[in-house]
């Protein structure tokens, strides 16, 4: 015990993973423990062809338990984590290990009160989101007190304040929210059985952080006078009626100079609607966005991916096939237009492009541009003007169409066509446009009730080529094959290899296998991987890059 | 400081006492596909036994375990009376679109959004799918994460199991 005491952390790991693989939910003092654990590792070496780097360490690994207590309407939880070191992907500051997130919480019909670590977000979150996402090495979780009061049923009003956590500190600036939300079928009696259903909300946050002396870049000898308040409101609807719906919300932020806006002094806005129809067997969509200096984070000096206190969704599609994805859209915040359109539809057993058991399909497209700018000044002055209804540059457009059909009792086909412009300066690159055409088959054949085959074929034809100098490892043509063996859902493997065959470099061969039982899943992989989501053996996460041995452990209790 | 938390940790997690199935967690607001707010007190099945899956609209084996439980559910409701609520875990950035998803695939279960993964959370969800049965009497009796064609089969026996109880 001694010798576990002066290593804790491997006690405490130790302890995490064998206790909670062998106990379900405990009793204790009348409430319950429940928690799950994740471990993830990799034993790397360093191939300049797939951006992995070289790393001192032969052993990286990402751990992490969450405990949960609950009884009644009461709970506590903390959070352990680990990174030692951090795996590829995930920022070296992470480096470390220690309680990183704590809360008491109650949860009742009417009230609910978090003090320490929690999550939230006002509507859309275009104003307030703080999230994590584990496998992303975000946490923008906010330390400090959130209260929820539903005073009637159709009303909710949310109020709190904190601080972001930042790796394993917090960040200066104090975050402060409002946030009201009305169902007006709850609360107007004539509404209550109306095919007609509206909910409205509006919030208000304000951030504030300590005066810093920042150049006036034109006369260094002056300072800029900044807003130690910054400000952002946001109002919001959700409509419905029938088949169909409407949402609309628009926020708009005060002056806000940061290093992400280059210290201008404009007021920012954000207005994103979506509309929809959709019956069974019949869905279309249309979402509209514009993004203009929307950039909120708790830190003005801060830039990078921490520290957002907002979030402005991508509207592209999120695809989950590897070429597919392999160009994924990140919002800028800074400025953006962007129209996406869905539409699914479902083609009836029976019928002569039915057969026997239907055929589904899924058109999707979207465009996003630049907003356009006209430059007045730099830093220290309102910036630029912009016209609100003329576009920019082309920052991303797709189309794709799939097409999934079952052509027997045990067979399932889903082929997919997808077109895509890439952009490269919304990743900081100044370059040509990438088009892309890819096509994607993915074959599942239930042999008999426990043993199921998937084959997948990935083509994806680019007029992007390799340059040393951007080494954009993405470029050229790639074609893709993999096979995945499933054994009831306990035991998988699965061998895949994409290879870039003209213009490009790369040749990422992949061997996993995995094992599932309840909610604890095992897998160890070898090979080279791109970064990215990745959908093999039945379940659908993000994984970093990597070149070698990697394994992840994941179980909850 | 560190020990006490070590010891703290060892003691809530060594002492094996007897395995206790966990309740459902009764309080957390989840949205309604007409963007009403409920308490998860609220999913329901008049003492019989309910599947709870956690999915995505982006998540291909969700999408499959979904579409393939679809063409059996009129039979297991029958034969077990069970129902299945379907928890979306989208974020804002897919949100809006569950509906016309849901609608587009004709799935006929009750689903709910978890934008803000306050329930994902409470149910230590990690992956999608993860999927839970909860008896009649509300508590956890078996989850599993991933899943593969066929494996609709051993949920139903599971199923079948936990509407013998009643």
């Amino acid at each position: 015990m001694n010798l576990l005491y002066k290593s804790p952390r491997l006690l405490l790991l130790l302890t995490l993973v064998l206790g909670g693989t062998t106990i379900h939910a405990q009793g204790i003092m009348g409430g319950r423990v429940t928690g799950n654990i994740q471990l993830d590792g990799q034993i790397s070496s360093a191939d300049s062809i797939i951006g992995a780097q070289d790393v001192p360490e032969w052993l990286l690994m990402n751990a992490r338990a969450d405990i949960l207590y609950t009884n009644g309407g009461f709970s506590a939880g903390l959070r352990f984590e680990a990174y030692q070191n951090p795996m590829l992907g995930f920022d070296n500051r992470y480096k470390g290990e220690g309680i990183a997130n704590y809360f008491v919480s109650y949860q009742g019909e009417k009230l609910s009160v978090t003090a320490g670590n929690f999550y939230e977000q006002f509507g859309s979150g275009m104003i307030l989101r703080a999230y994590e996402d584990r496998y992303l090495g975000i946490d923008n979780s906010l330390r400090g007190l959130n209260v929820t009061l539903r005073p009637f049923n159709g009303v909710t009003i949310k109020a709190l304040a904190g601080k972001q956590r930042y790796f394993w500190n917090y960040a200066d600036g104090m975050v402060r929210g409002i946030d009201g939300e009305v169902n007006l079928n709850s609360i107007v009696k004539c509404m209550a059985e109306s095919r007609f259903r509206a909910t409205l909300g509006a919030g208000f946050v304000s951030k504030y952080e300590d005066d810093q002396t920042i150049a006036f870049p034109d006369n260094p000898s002056y300072r800029l006078n900044l807003p130690l308040n910054v400000g952002a409101g946001a109002v919001r609807m959700d409509l419905a009626y029938g088949n169909w719906g409407l949402q609309a919300e628009y926020a708009h932020k005060g002056q806000d100079p940061s290093v992400m806006n280059n210290f201008i002094y404009r007021d920012g806005e954000a207005l994103m609607v979506n509309a929809t129809y959709s019956q069974k067997g019949f869905s279309a969509n249309v979402q509209a966005k514009r993004v203009d200096n929307m950039s909120f984070k708790s830190v003005r000096s801060e830039s990078g991916e921490m520290l957002y206190i907002n979030y402005i969704p991508a509207i592209t599609k999120q695809h989950t096939y590897a070429f597919l994805s392999m160009y994924p859209y990140a919002t800028q915040t800074t400025g953006e237009m962007g129209l996406q359109g869905d539409v699914m539809y479902k083609i009836k057993k029976e019928t002569l492009l039915g057969g026997k058991y239907g055929t589904d399909i899924h058109i999707n497209g979207s465009i996003i541009t630049s907003i356009d700018t006209n430059n007045i000044g730099g830093a220290g002055t309102l910036g630029y003007e912009s016209d609100w209804f003329k576009t920019g540059d082309l920052y991303y457009a797709d189309a794709s169409l799939e097409v999934a059909k079952k052509l027997s009792k045990a067979v399932k086909l889903t082929c997919t066509y997808g077109y895509q412009v890439f952009n490269p300066v919304v990743e900081g690159h100044n370059g040509p446009l990438h088009h892309n055409h890819i096509v994607v088959g993915d074959l599942t054949w239930k042999v008999n009730k426990k043993n199921v085959l998937r084959f997948e074929a990935e083509w994806m034809g680019s007029d992007s080529q390799y340059d040393p100098n951007v080494d954009d490892k993405r470029c050229g043509d790639w074609i893709m094959g993999l096979v995945e063996y499933n054994f009831t859902s306990a035991w998988f493997v699965s061998v895949s290899d994409q290879y870039a065959y003209r213009d490009g470099v790369g040749n990422y061969y992949n061997v996993s296998v995995g094992y599932n039982h309840g909610a604890t899943r095992l897998q160890l992989g070898y090979g080279k991987q791109r970064e990215g989501l990745l959908c093999i053996g039945g379940v659908c996460r993000q994984v970093p890059a990597s070149n070698g041995l990697t394994f992840s452990l994941t179980t909850s209790f | 400081m560190k020990k006490l938390i070590l010891t703290l940790a060892c003691i809530a997690l060594s002492g094996i006492a007897l395995a206790q199935n966990a309740q459902l967690p009764q309080n957390i607001t989840i949205k309604a596909l007409d963007g009403t707010s409920v308490q998860t007190s609220a999913i329901q099945n008049d003492g019989k036994p309910i599947i709870i899956s956690f999915w995505a609209t982006w998540c291909k084996p969700c999408n499959r375990e979904l579409n393939t439980i679809k063409e059996v559910y009129e039979e297991w409701q029958e034969e077990t009376g069970v129902k299945l609520v379907a928890i979306s875990i989208d974020d804002a950035r897919s949100a809006a679109r569950v509906k016309p998803h849901v609608d587009g695939n004709g799935w006929e279960y009750e689903v709910y959004l978890d934008q803000n993964q306050d329930f994902k959370r409470a149910m230590n969800v990690v992956n999608v799918p993860h999927t839970f049965v909860v008896n009649g009497k509300g508590e956890i009796v078996w989850q599993h994460t991933s899943f593969v064609e066929g494996s609709e089969e051993e949920l139903l026996e599971v199923v079948k199991k936990a509407a013998a109880e009643e």
